[in-house]
């Protein structure tokens, strides 16, 4: 399983508007992601509800996790998105 | 079926009418806006459910079908780190229709240079699932706005 820990960009955290970008990213990515709190329970990344649901906040710590063909470019992508504040793209 | 009612008081807009893109562009989901009444007041949930997230500024309440509806308490309001803005209910709470979540000033939100309207969103759902939306005009809130199959 490809795993990758990124802290999320300075800002407001995975709210509505870099949420919203972050899950129709992970909705194109070939393979399902998957995102969790440092420590917490992984949720669906394509989700919009179950992303809002994490509250994840700036400057938080995030664990995505993904499996199969194409994995580590997927999670490569979406951590590049986190860390830079998914509405800052 | 989840009969979605009207968080706040004022006139309904099209999400596509919403001066935010991502909302706008139903990038968060398909829905309807409420351009709300200039004065303090509650807003309510809009559906029976758990609220799975609580917010100043905004919140998400899933009902006993797992649709979960996020109301955002007008545009870039995160920005006002939750000044103006008095919580009525909790994370987890479990709330009817029509009940308070926040209190909150629209006419004060738009006084701090940004617009109250009120994203009203199904989230997760594909556009085709929501019927019977509401075209313009005045609302109450608890009214029906749309209903989610």
């Amino acid at each position: 399983m490809a795993e990758r820990r990124v802290t999320t960009g300075p800002g407001v955290g995975l709210h509505a508007r870099p949420a919203a970008v972050f899950v129709q990213a992970a909705t194109k990515a070939s393979v399902p992601v998957r995102i969790a709190k440092s420590g917490g329970k992984p949720v669906n990344a394509r989700s919009i509800l179950a992303v809002l649901s994490l509250d994840v906040r700036g400057g938080e710590e995030v664990v995505l996790t993904a499996e199969g063909d194409g994995a580590e470019e997927a999670l490569d992508a979406l951590a590049a998105l986190v860390e830079a504040g998914a509405d800052k793209t | 079926m989840t009969v979605v009612g009207a968080p706040v008081a004022g006139q309904v807009v099209a999400l596509g009418d919403v001066p935010d893109p991502v909302f706008a562009e139903g990038m968060v989901g398909p829905g309807l806006a409420i351009n709300p009444e200039r004065r303090r007041g509650a807003a309510v949930s809009p559906v029976d459910g758990r609220i799975a997230k609580l917010h100043p500024h905004a919140y998400v309440v899933v009902d006993a079908d797992g649709h979960g509806v996020l109301v955002h308490l007008g545009i870039d309001t995160v920005e006002l780190k939750g000044e103006g803005f008095t919580l009525l209910a909790a994370d987890g709470d479990e709330v009817r229709a029509g009940q308070p979540v926040v209190s909150w000033d629209p006419a004060a939100v738009e006084a701090a240079g940004r617009s109250p309207v009120c994203p009203v969103v199904a989230l997760d759902a594909a556009s085709e699932s929501l019927g019977d939306l509401l075209g313009p005009g005045s609302v109450d809130a608890g009214d029906r706005l749309f209903t989610w199959t």
